[in-house]
């Protein structure tokens, strides 16, 4: 159904996704054995699309073995399709990879200062209060933490701006009734994009929550039909010293 | 008097108008100016992690291992080189960037010279160049790695133009004022030396770069040598054009 609408691109964007962020601490290259692997929580990433990509990209590039990721998920029977899923990977009977039940605007199972890469694809535009879950992201990552998030954003281009419209409009409720027997959620699906903040809007948003920006804030992808953002929580200067 | 009143009137608005656009100026902070403090190229999270990173170059070279080394020791996560949306680039950035505004405060011309004469420009030009190529020693081993990560199309562009902004500040160091066509050609032949001369420095192998050294000067001499000459053939071509014209005009040609 997904490549159906996006024309297989969405996979292309979570490859990116996943290779930009770089999961995995390589046993070979660091020095320092205290810490092994990064602690990843993947917020709805019921299916495990996200989880499973960078369990892989950390275990095959970067030869690490460690590597954990929480998948946390508001929808059940998202997770138990998850979990389904999970069987085919090498990870499903591992400590590597947990599932669990969670509203992102309040994880309370999940200490804080313990999440070296909090991810997001496609999950924050259903947010309710957006500025709650990234503050509850800024409680949760470790300092030096990255908050990473892929999301539907604002092309720039405006000729392609008004075909992209066109093809969200018209071509994906269709498809959905055609396909999936039901136009209403993929009428939400093209609103809720067109609802959700612009790039600039959005990196404020982490900024606001008290990330510090990389860069510009954002990349875009395919013309910004798709965006990646970033926030990183300042390692304060008292932790600094103290190391 | 009308003229006179309208450009004093003129002169009024301008001089009321320029504080606030000064102000708003020096907020932007967009141009070189050495009565206004620049503020610093990086945040203090990214120099602190940058500049670790570079103390690590040494051993591990220009690679995203330095970054998240230089990330560990000052108190932050391998993730955190997230921050850096470039990578090792920014990495190599934040080097030159450093070096080069650090060169305004490693190199100090006397006012006088020893015989009491002034320091020529040229003089100039190639201390301040030997100051920036020594500040690439301790990365010198493995700056050909830097070099090939400059070279990749991507970044391509903000290279050149750091190079540009280094080769503008040792000609402004030096106290070059010019405003003709040379401000062009100075900047582009000082950029195309120094380069060159950095390439030649990752192969050198003699004692305290001492082929170096020799290489630049030939550079530079070269350099001059072509300005002169340029100089000698603009100043042939015009007078020619101008006699010919002449000669034209007294044969009763309407030139």
């Amino acid at each position: 159904m997904n490549d159906l609408m996006s024309l297989g691109i969405h996979r292309l964007w979570k490859d990116h996704f996943i290779r930009n962020l770089n999961p995995g601490r390589n046993p070979l290259t660091s020095h320092t054995a205290q810490e092994k692997g990064w602690n990843i929580l993947d917020i709805a990433g019921g299916t495990g699309d996200i989880a499973f990509g960078m369990l892989d990209h950390a275990s095959t590039v970067n030869n690490d073995a460690h590597t954990k990721v929480t998948v946390a998920d508001i929808n059940p029977q998202m997770l138990a399709e998850g979990r389904k899923r999970a069987l085919a990977t090498p990870y499903a009977r591992s400590d590597r990879l947990t599932f669990v039940e969670a509203n992102a605007e309040k994880l309370d199972m999940i200490p804080d200062n313990s999440i070296d890469l909090y991810t997001v694809a496609f999950g924050i535009r259903n947010f309710t209060h957006k500025d709650v879950a990234l503050r509850e992201a800024y409680r949760v990552l470790k300092p030096g933490g990255v908050f990473a998030c892929l999301e539907f954003s604002k092309v720039k281009n405006p000729v392609f701006d008004a075909i992209y419209k066109r093809w969200s409009f018209s071509a994906i409720p269709l498809i959905g009734q055609l396909v999936a027997g039901d136009r209403d959620s993929y009428q939400y699906l093209v609103e809720s994009i067109e609802r959700f903040p612009s790039q600039t809007e959005f990196r404020d948003m982490i900024k606001d929550a008290g990330f510090m920006i990389p860069g510009q804030g954002w990349e875009d992808l395919t013309d910004g039909i798709a965006a990646i953002h970033k926030g990183v929580k300042p390692a304060s200067l008292q932790q600094v010293s103290e190391r | 008097m009308p003229p006179i009143r309208l450009t004093r009137s003129l002169l009024g608005t301008f001089q009321t108008a320029s504080p606030r656009s000064t102000a708003t100026l020096k907020q932007r902070c967009c141009y070189h100016s050495s009565q206004y403090s620049q503020p610093p190229p990086f945040a203090p999270a990214e120099s602190a992690i940058l500049s670790a990173a570079i103390s690590h170059v040494p051993n591990v070279g220009f690679t995203i291992d330095a970054l998240k080394l230089g990330a560990r020791d000052a108190g932050y996560l391998d993730a955190s080189t997230n921050l850096f949306p470039r990578g090792v680039f920014d990495l190599i950035n934040y080097h030159l960037v450093t070096q080069r505004l650090a060169l305004k405060d490693t190199v100090q011309f006397p006012t006088e010279g020893e015989n009491g004469k002034k320091l020529g420009t040229g003089v100039k030009i190639r201390t301040l160049a030997l100051a920036r190529l020594r500040a690439n020693e301790p990365v010198v081993h493995k700056w050909q790695e830097a070099l090939a990560i400059m070279a990749q199309p991507t970044y391509v562009p903000p290279s050149l133009a750091e190079l540009a902004r280094l080769s503008d500040e040792m000609w402004y160091l030096a106290g070059d004022k010019s405003v003709d066509g040379s401000w062009y050609t100075k900047r582009a032949s000082l950029s195309a030396i120094y380069s060159a001369t950095e390439v030649f420095m990752t192969q050198d192998t003699s004692r305290n770069f001492v082929d170096t050294e020799q290489f630049l000067d030939a550079r530079l001499s070269d350099g001059m040598k072509l300005g002169s000459t340029f100089g000698a053939l603009s100043a042939w071509t015009d007078y020619t054009v101008h006699s010919a014209v002449n000669v034209l005009r007294s044969k009763g040609m309407r030139i």
